[in-house]
């Protein structure tokens, strides 16, 4: 093996400068660039990082700046932009709220129940997912009862949730649940039953049993299917619990952006929304981060590193 | 590898009067029809026949994967009913575990087995050495050639010293370069390791330099047309493939194959009317070709 591996890159290296000069006047310009990779490339410029950050930065500001205008000079065709706050009115009520510790509490109230509601439903969806993808009778038995359940909204059970569960706490965070479990059973129970059967078969001829199919087949093979179920679970979860802290709620992030408008502090709506934005972004951020930790064998694949 | 010389006195597959039939559509389809056969201790068996002759059916009974309807199945004088790590099997599409590493995929047998996460990986290891994928032992399947993945596929099949290879088309997906590589990989592999083989393909050439014996299956149901003995000498070596032997063989299974490939076509043209066009089916059961 070691001749012709150390014969062909001199071969190559021989050859290419009297090859390019053809390829460029064949080809023109741009494409001989391309394949030179010297002087511009924005495929390339685009994959570096600066690029990135760069092109990034430019297009928040692109928003802040239209945003920024159209509050300046209260633009009004048929959207009416006089009641919204400007950037620096927002940026004002930062440093308000910031002056004592409610709005704190607010955030830390809302991500607490988003948390617990879709904990809650990662564990139960995940583990009923697995048993309906995998035990044909649990799934006779059970998806009938599911399907019934599962086209009603989790908003829709606001009222219910409230007289469902003692206090109001606790159905804020059931209608979260609810809102991350569908998508996050639905995706497991797909991730079950797309994992290829000669694994399966595989397993058994290695003397698993049962136990292990589950814990070293089952699992890991659905666990792409559960992230994303994860993934849309959580952005449910958050749509579900703003709604709920709306129409029900004391305290919470979603509250404190409809009691702004109750109260016409408009500035605090768009802080509220931000807000909103930003601990979705984060969260989903964190799955998607663990989703990589947890699947250390995706992108691996020559050449599909991302 | 102490323990799999000793081994060779076991691995006696013995398949006898087989029948199994499933359901298709609500017709009840009969894959494999009185089917009896048998592999020896050491032995290197083929299994060879058109396609849809229900030879992966009968492997994947032997595998313990299908129950069989009538018939006896046994390994060593035992029955078989189910899977275990006493068969190891090596199946056509890849399966190794794409979230498990090479070497996590080699030891999941042994650590099925219960045993020490030190002691797999030093059998791991040394397997994996073997078999040349040591630098590999951190990779993912994925990250993998197909001839590779195969081959590691053996390695885990043979981790936990089974008395018994069983192989499904195992070479069907590769590209024909490294297939003969491959099949010279298994010889010499078998060569070292002397334990029984049931190697299902449809590539005569590589039955006839793979095997100590072959039987040709007909169309479906499959039923042994032919059993055939290969005399070429042990350690086989592909400049064999080159000898008029050689060639002869490939010959006389060619024939029979395409009697059986025929028939198999006509039974379906005629909606499964196989009757007229089988009747070249020599003597029920074991017909000695050469």
């Amino acid at each position: 093996m070691a001749p012709p591996a150390a014969a062909a890159p001199s071969h190559s290296v021989s050859r290419s400068p009297v090859r390019q000069p053809k390829l460029e006047a064949i080809q023109g310009g741009a494409a001989a660039g391309a394949v030179n990779a010297a002087p511009f490339s924005l495929k390339s410029w685009l994959e570096s990082g600066i690029g990135t950050a760069l092109l990034g930065t430019l297009s928040i500001s692109l928003v802040l700046l239209s945003w920024y205008l159209a509050t300046r000079y209260k633009l009004d065709f048929y959207v009416r932009f006089g009641n919204i706050p400007t950037p620096m009115d927002v940026w004002h009520s930062i440093l308000e709220v910031n002056r004592s510790t409610k709005f704190l509490v607010n955030i830390g109230i809302s991500v607490r129940r988003v948390l617990l509601g879709f904990f809650g439903a990662a564990v139960v969806g995940v583990v009923l997912g697995i048993m309906i993808g995998r035990y044909r009778i649990f799934r006779a038995m059970t998806m009938p009862a599911m399907e019934l359940f599962r086209p009603i909204p989790a908003i829709a059970w606001v009222p219910m949730a409230i007289m469902l569960w003692p206090s109001n706490e606790i159905s804020i965070v059931f209608i979260t649940f609810l809102g991350a479990f569908f998508p996050i059973l639905i995706n497991t129970i797909h991730g079950v039953e797309e994992i290829d059967d000669v694994l399966f078969r595989a397993a058994h001829s290695l003397g698993a049993k049962e136990k292990d199919v589950i814990l070293y087949v089952v699992i890991p093979g659905a666990l792409q299917h559960i992230f994303t179920g994860l993934a849309v679970g959580m952005g449910v979860a958050w749509v579900s619990l703003i709604a709920a802290e709306m129409i029900s709620g004391q305290f919470g992030i979603g509250y404190f952006t409809w009691e702004a408008y109750s109260l016409i502090s408009y500035p605090d709506i768009a802080l509220g929304m931000i807000t909103i934005g930003v601990l979705g972004l984060l969260c989903s951020k964190a799955i998607n981060i663990s989703s990589k930790l947890a699947m250390p064998w995706m992108g691996v694949a020559a050449g599909a590193r991302k | 590898m102490s323990t799999q010389s000793l081994a060779a006195q076991s691995g006696h597959i013995e398949v006898r009067d087989l029948n199994i039939s499933f359901k298709a559509r609500g017709e009840t389809v009969q894959a494999v029809k009185s089917v009896s056969l048998n592999v020896q201790p050491g032995e290197f068996v083929s299994l060879i026949g058109p396609s849809g002759c229900g030879k992966s059916t009968l492997m994947n009974a032997v595998a313990g994967f299908t129950k069989s309807n009538s018939g006896v199945l046994t390994l060593d004088g035992k029955r078989i009913d189910g899977p275990g790590s006493d068969r190891g099997v090596v199946f056509q599409q890849y399966s190794l575990f794409p979230w498990m590493t090479v070497r996590k995929n080699v030891e999941f047998g042994l650590k099925m087995k219960n045993i020490s996460p030190a002691q797999r990986e030093t059998q791991a290891r040394t397997l994996l050495g073997l078999a040349g994928l040591l630098a590999f032992e951190h990779h993912y399947p994925s990250q993998l050639s197909g001839g590779m993945k195969q081959r590691v596929g053996i390695v885990r099949a043979l981790a936990t010293s089974p008395q018994v290879l069983l192989m499904d088309e195992p070479f069907g997906a590769l590209d024909s370069q490294t297939r003969s590589v491959m099949q010279e990989i298994l010889t010499n592999m078998w060569q070292r390791l002397r334990l029984s083989v049931l190697f299902i393909t449809h590539d005569i050439e590589e039955a006839i330099f793979l095997s100590d014996r072959i039987y040709v299956m007909t169309a479906r149901p499959g039923r042994i047309k032919a059993e055939i003995k290969v005399p070429l000498p042990r350690p086989r070596t592909p400049d064999m493939m080159d000898t008029p032997e050689f060639a002869t063989m490939i010959r006389s299974i060619k024939k029979l194959i395409r009697e059986e490939s025929l028939a198999a076509m006509g039974s379906e043209l005629s909606d499964g009317g196989y009757g007229g066009l089988s009747m070249e089916i020599g003597p029920e059961g074991v017909a000695h070709v050469l």
